[in-house]
């Protein structure tokens, strides 16, 4: 909303991301992208795992572009600092000294076993805001499972098996789907951590669990099931309890998704662009009791009207009526989308080989996220890093000699 | 560790919003000790009916819905038409830090909502605005809901479609309530901003926006020109071992095995199918894959005769990695539910129990939620605290702009 050139919000905001895969890496994406310096620290030779997932998952799209890279990695400096090796330890320790922000998302007993509990980072570093990910808590029976999205965020809330037609299998889920929505839960975390911390002058821990962002996901369901509500059953779009809020297929073989929520309001709209004008003076359709309680003849009404056109002839033919409904689209199509770039959806980037990224759904009027460009290898900045912390080169040749640095 | 200041305490803001995306980021600014104000029409918020007029929500005698979205917030209802209603909103305008608007843009400008009015009225506020698709583009004044915005055009529900099936299914509100977490990042770095520099401004995001961050990696191989192959359905998986399957009490189990060759013979076992272990059609990962369908056929009549309870216990004596597909009657009583803190106690007799936003903080405790404000619970006591007389309210009551 500004082209202003005032300096990033988080510019000078140092931060560690010591996270592997990509809830708690994306999360210091969006630190990045306005303006944070993030050091990624990770283990010598592979890196994290996530670097590979666009070879090895096959949950993936297949390129030969590391395009999750761009997502997850992008703008970030990264160490190779193998946290086992106890000659990296005071190189971590150095590093925690001076930063502002900590994204930890290893297991707890791994933290443990590391030493990279909030605890051990608060005797260094009282002003660190300690950002913790954790699939399932950090108590309770599960709090040492590795948590991914699809078992923590959508398995284990109730998405999947709420996101079912009636007798159906359970909903999927998109790769990192749940992930990502989750990054921008612990960026509000530490947010509400650095705000106190100005009032304050004191650091803290602060986190969450993917379980916990899925169950949020899935308040509505959640909070009728805790008070013993009627759970409901999706009906599959041929029997629809609603034929006003439900999927049409059309002539080209998409989906069109009515959503006629205030159906009272827009009924007699509806019919006369439906060309079904006679409806709107039928007694079995007049109340909007009625009409829900003949849901699967309306449907039957209407179904064949919508199959006779195209997407594209909906499209044009609703849009000026404020009839609510959205096209099932294609991501292939998405990505072409003029509206997404007005929404500030997608930006370029500096890199030949990904060159337009996803940007986090955060708009500020007072500034834009960074361009990206090409993100960094494992170790690229290591000596740069250690560098900056003081090391001569003689200790930054002992340091890479015991394979502490890579 | 806990401080008895909530993080948010004496913020005030205000949601000039309807539904649920954006006053649930007011919910959780209000989770931490922000004094929230909703300002409703003389209608009310349609999310307080949104449990009978929507049949995708589940049916109760408690509106919880409306409590959830609600809880800890105090309402005024202010006829934003009528002149001096609007006049009465500058005045809490005035002492706001934060304000929160969904409607579309041309509301906006009818109401004199947009940013550059209510700035010229407090330049210290932080404006935060929700959009389904933007703040401008050919689609910036249509009404944007959770299922279209968030997940039907951003791609989300062709994805998560079965090859040949019918698209995805939305949960009520899934992508408002991840949207809310979105806004609230927003609004903190506008605060941090404010303390900075002293000014207030614009924050925002969109629905589309969000559904898109969160498919963010099939967007992003889009963009590279790479696409997804079709789920294939679970009667023809690509691999047998990575399948879901129905249990005899219609629940489901999704085995998540990646060790195949080790867990190849104790699968079978826990199956009671040891005749296949030696089954030349299935003897490696290689086979298997080949035969997946042929397989799964076989898996599916075994976890077919016996209850998802016995497969736990089956599969997880045999090591084997399975993940649980809980159904949402089970989360409430999932004690890991309790322990990272998504269900909490309220103070709501009808509604005890309730989900909590999912931050945790050392230094403070989220606030138990209260009850959500009747239509217009608060008018007097907000108007009389934003400076205005008992005679200035009571004329405001004659004309009907407050209620």
């Amino acid at each position: 909303m500004s082209d202003s050139e005032e300096p990033l919000p988080l510019e000078g905001l140092k931060v560690l991301d010591v996270s592997t895969f990509i809830a708690a890496p994306a999360a210091a994406v969006a630190l990045a992208d306005y303006g944070a310096d993030v050091i990624k620290i990770e283990a010598p030779g592979e890196g994290d795992p996530h670097r590979h997932n666009y070879k090895r998952a096959p949950t993936y799209p297949r390129s030969e572009n590391n395009f999750p890279l761009q997502l997850d990695g992008r703008l970030k400096r990264s160490i190779a600092l193998d946290l086992k090796n106890e000659q990296a330890r005071p190189v971590l320790e150095k590093l925690v000294k001076r930063s502002d922000v900590m994204i930890v998302n290893f297991p707890p007993p791994a933290r443990e076993r590391l030493r990279l509990r909030w605890q051990d980072m608060e005797a260094l570093n009282p002003r660190l805001v300690y950002c913790s990910l954790t699939g399932y808590g950090e108590s309770g029976p599960d709090r040492d499972r590795p948590g991914f999205d699809v078992t923590a965020y959508f398995g284990r809330s109730g998405i999947l098996d709420s996101a079912r037609y009636e007798g159906g299998p359970p909903g999927l889920s998109m790769p990192a789907q749940g992930d990502r929505a989750t990054a921008m839960t612990l960026v509000a975390a530490i947010l509400l951590g650095l705000r106190r911390r100005d009032r304050t002058g004191k650091g803290g821990w602060v986190g969450s669990s993917l379980y916990a962002n899925g169950a949020w996901a899935n308040g509505t369901t959640l909070a009728g099931a805790a008070i013993g509500a009627k759970l409901v059953t999706r009906e599959p779009p041929d029997r629809p309890r609603n034929a006003l809020t439900n999927l049409y297929r059309t002539k080209d073989d998409r989906w069109l998704q009515l959503l006629m929520v205030r159906d009272d309001r827009l009924f007699e709209t509806f019919c006369k662009v439906m060309g079904l004008p006679q409806l709107v003076t039928d007694p079995r359709y007049t109340d909007r009791e009625e009409r829900k309680r003949r849901a699967r003849e309306l449907h039957a009404v209407i179904a064949p009207v919508f199959a006779s056109r195209t997407y594209a002839e909906w499209a044009t033919i609703l849009a000026p009526t404020g009839i609510p409904f959205g096209v099932i689209e294609r991501v292939a199509d998405v990505v072409q989308d003029e509206q997404a770039d007005h929404a500030g959806i997608f930006a370029e980037t500096d890199n030949p080989a990904v060159p337009r990224t996803v940007n986090n759904p955060i708009r500020l009027g007072f500034a834009r996220p960074r361009k990206s460009g090409v993100p960094a290898g494992v170790g690229q900045h290591s000596e740069e890093i250690l560098r900056e912390l003081g090391h001569s080169e003689a200790d930054i040749a002992t340091l890479k000699k015991s394979g502490a640095v890579g | 560790m806990v401080e008895s200041a909530l993080p948010l305490s004496g913020l005030r803001v205000l949601d000039i919003s309807s539904f649920i995306a954006a006053p649930a980021a007011a919910v959780v600014l209000g989770d931490w000790g922000a004094d929230v104000v909703k300002v409703e029409g003389p209608d009310g918020d349609p999310n307080r009916r949104i449990m009978h007029d929507s049949s995708n929500y589940p049916k109760s005698d408690t509106n919880y819905p409306w409590q959830m979205d609600s809880r800890n917030k105090r309402s005024i209802v202010l006829d934003l038409k009528k002149a001096d209603a609007r006049a009465a909103l500058d005045r809490l305008i005035e002492k706001s830090d934060v304000l929160i608007c969904n409607f579309p843009p041309p509301v906006r400008d009818k109401l004199r909502l947009a940013y550059d009015d209510v700035k010229k009225v407090n330049p210290r506020l932080i404006y935060a605005s929700l959009t389904g698709y933007g703040e401008t583009g050919p689609d910036r004044d249509r009404p944007g809901f959770d299922a279209t915005a968030y997940f039907a055009r951003s791609g989300l529900l062709d994805a998560q479609r079965y090859e040949g099936g019918p698209p995805g299914v939305p949960g009520p509100a899934q992508g408002d309530r991840a949207t809310a977490m979105t806004l609230v990042s927003a609004i903190l770095l506008a605060l941090m901003h404010r303390t900075k520099t002293g000014e207030g401004s614009w924050v925002g995001t969109s629905l589309l926006g969000n559904g898109l961050w969160s498919c963010g990696v099939i967007a992003q191989a889009a963009l590279v020109g790479a696409y997804l192959p079709p789920r294939p359905p679970p009667d023809r998986p690509r691999s047998a071992l990575g399948n879901i399957y129905r249990t005899s009490d219609d629940r489901w189990l999704q085995l998540t095995i990646v060790r195949t060759d080790k867990l190849w013979a104790p699968l079978c076992e826990a199956l009671e199918l040891p005749q296949i272990v030696t089954d030349p059609r299935f003897s490696t990962e290689a086979d298997r894959r080949r035969n997946s369908a042929a397989l799964a056929a076989l898996m599916s009549e075994a976890f077919a005769k016996k209850p998802y309870a016995h497969w736990l216990k089956a599969l997880a004596a045999k090591e084997v990695t399975f993940g649980v597909i809980s159904r949402p009657q089970d989360v409430p009583d999932d004690e890991q539910a309790e322990a990272c803190g998504a269900i909490v106690k309220t103070a709501i007799p009808e509604m005890p129990r309730t989900l909590a936003n999912p931050m945790r903080v050392s230094f403070a405790e989220q606030r138990v939620a209260h009850p959500a404000p009747e239509l217009g619970q608060h008018s007097e006591e907000i108007l009389r605290e934003a400076g205005m007389s008992a005679e200035e309210v009571a004329a405001l009551k004659r004309s009907g702009a407050i209620r």
